[in-house]
């Protein structure tokens, strides 16, 4: 459930991208951050290592605007996708409203893909939280690369919910913004 | 970043956090509060000239509270309530209020640390009435139309180029 406080007339919203290292997680926020209307973003906050990998999170608020009297922001984060680094995924998950599942579509990405998708119920169960609420999206990007899997059979793999799909290729920033909106449009009717 | 049931505050809560985290200032000496979700969003903030960017400020130090609680958990200790960060001129000063709210103060090196956790922790046990007190009768209600509102907005702001 997401922050309301109507006193301030806000509401707050928490979506966080999940998957594999190396998937394009952090790669969404930096298109995002970069093609966004300036008066429309905070900082980027990236909580990274020397290799410039996430070793905690990264961190991006946006601001819809007066909507209804009410600002509406929505804060995204990126967890780290290495699968070492779970204890850390655990805690950005928490209180989330909405996940988009970044699925890296090359075939020699398979094992991991599966890992994380698997890591990620296994973490959102874990919570206790009612799952009927989460917004969920799985984005199968890279799809500009060679020897990448269809997005059928990527759907079979990694999509058990029937959950919405999108294609893209966040370095080019292709399907970004639609995957991001498709997922803020699922959280606010889910919990309005 | 502790998971959220669900946070809803209203007009006489936010009030009263307000008139409290003036008063804290006041009497503390902090430069700057700020209530905070424990999944990292603002509540209310309380300063005079000195504004951190209370957005990113949030995150990060709802982040490392809840990083904070695991270090506890793997310690074998039951929780740490406080977390605190000593700089050469600004100290900053984060606790816990209630699972779904954290405090956060931050004070100049002109200021005493055992002032500030004094007059913190007797803010703490009036601010955790205000959280924990009756839900209201008649909560407020989002506008019917905020939906698709949203959509129209979205539509306008998430788009290349």
């Amino acid at each position: 459930m997401p922050l309301i406080n109507f006193a301030a007339r806000e509401i707050n919203y928490k979506i966080v991208y999940y998957g594999c290292g190396l998937c394009g997680k952090t790669t969404n926020l930096q298109y995002i951050h970069r093609k966004i209307n300036p008066d429309a973003r905070g900082k980027l906050v990236s909580i990274a290592t020397e290799e410039e990998r996430t070793l905690y999170f990264d961190f991006l608020p946006l601001t819809l605007g007066t909507v209804k009297g009410m600002q509406t922001r929505f804060h995204l984060y990126t967890v780290p996708g290495q699968s070492y680094y779970n204890a850390s995924r655990k805690l950005v998950l928490q209180g989330v409203d909405g996940v988009i599942f970044v699925a890296d579509s090359q075939i020699t990405r398979l094992d991991e893909n599966v890992e994380s998708y698997l890591n990620l119920w296994d973490n959102l169960l874990g919570q206790g939280d009612d799952l009927s609420k989460l917004g969920f999206v799985i984005q199968m990007n890279k799809r500009d690369l060679s020897d990448i899997f269809s997005v059928e059979d990527m759907n079979e793999l990694l999509n058990h919910t029937g959950s919405p799909v999108t294609e893209s290729s966040a370095i080019t920033g292709e399907g970004v913004f639609d995957t991001l909106k498709v997922v803020c449009k699922q959280v606010i009717a889910k919990t309005g | 970043m502790a998971r959220r049931k669900g946070l809803v505050i209203n007009d006489r809560q936010l009030d009263r956090c307000d008139e409290l985290l003036l008063k804290l200032k006041e009497v503390s000496g902090s430069t700057f509060l700020a209530l905070i979700s424990t999944s990292g969003q603002p509540i209310t903030t309380a300063s005079d000239t000195y504004h951190p960017e209370t957005l990113s400020l949030a995150s990060l130090a709802a982040s490392s509270f809840a990083a904070t609680q695991q270090l506890a958990s793997i310690l074998d200790e039951h929780e740490f309530t406080l977390l605190f960060h000593e700089g050469k001129s600004l100290n900053l000063h984060v606790s816990q209020v209630t699972d779904q709210v954290l405090l956060i103060v931050t004070f100049g090196r002109e200021t005493q640390v055992g002032k500030v956790r004094l007059y913190t922790q007797r803010a703490i046990e009036v601010l955790r009435q205000i959280f924990e007190g009756p839900e209201d009768e008649n909560p407020p209600a989002m506008d019917v139309d905020f939906e698709s509102a949203a959509g129209d907005a979205m539509d306008d702001l998430f788009k290349d180029g």
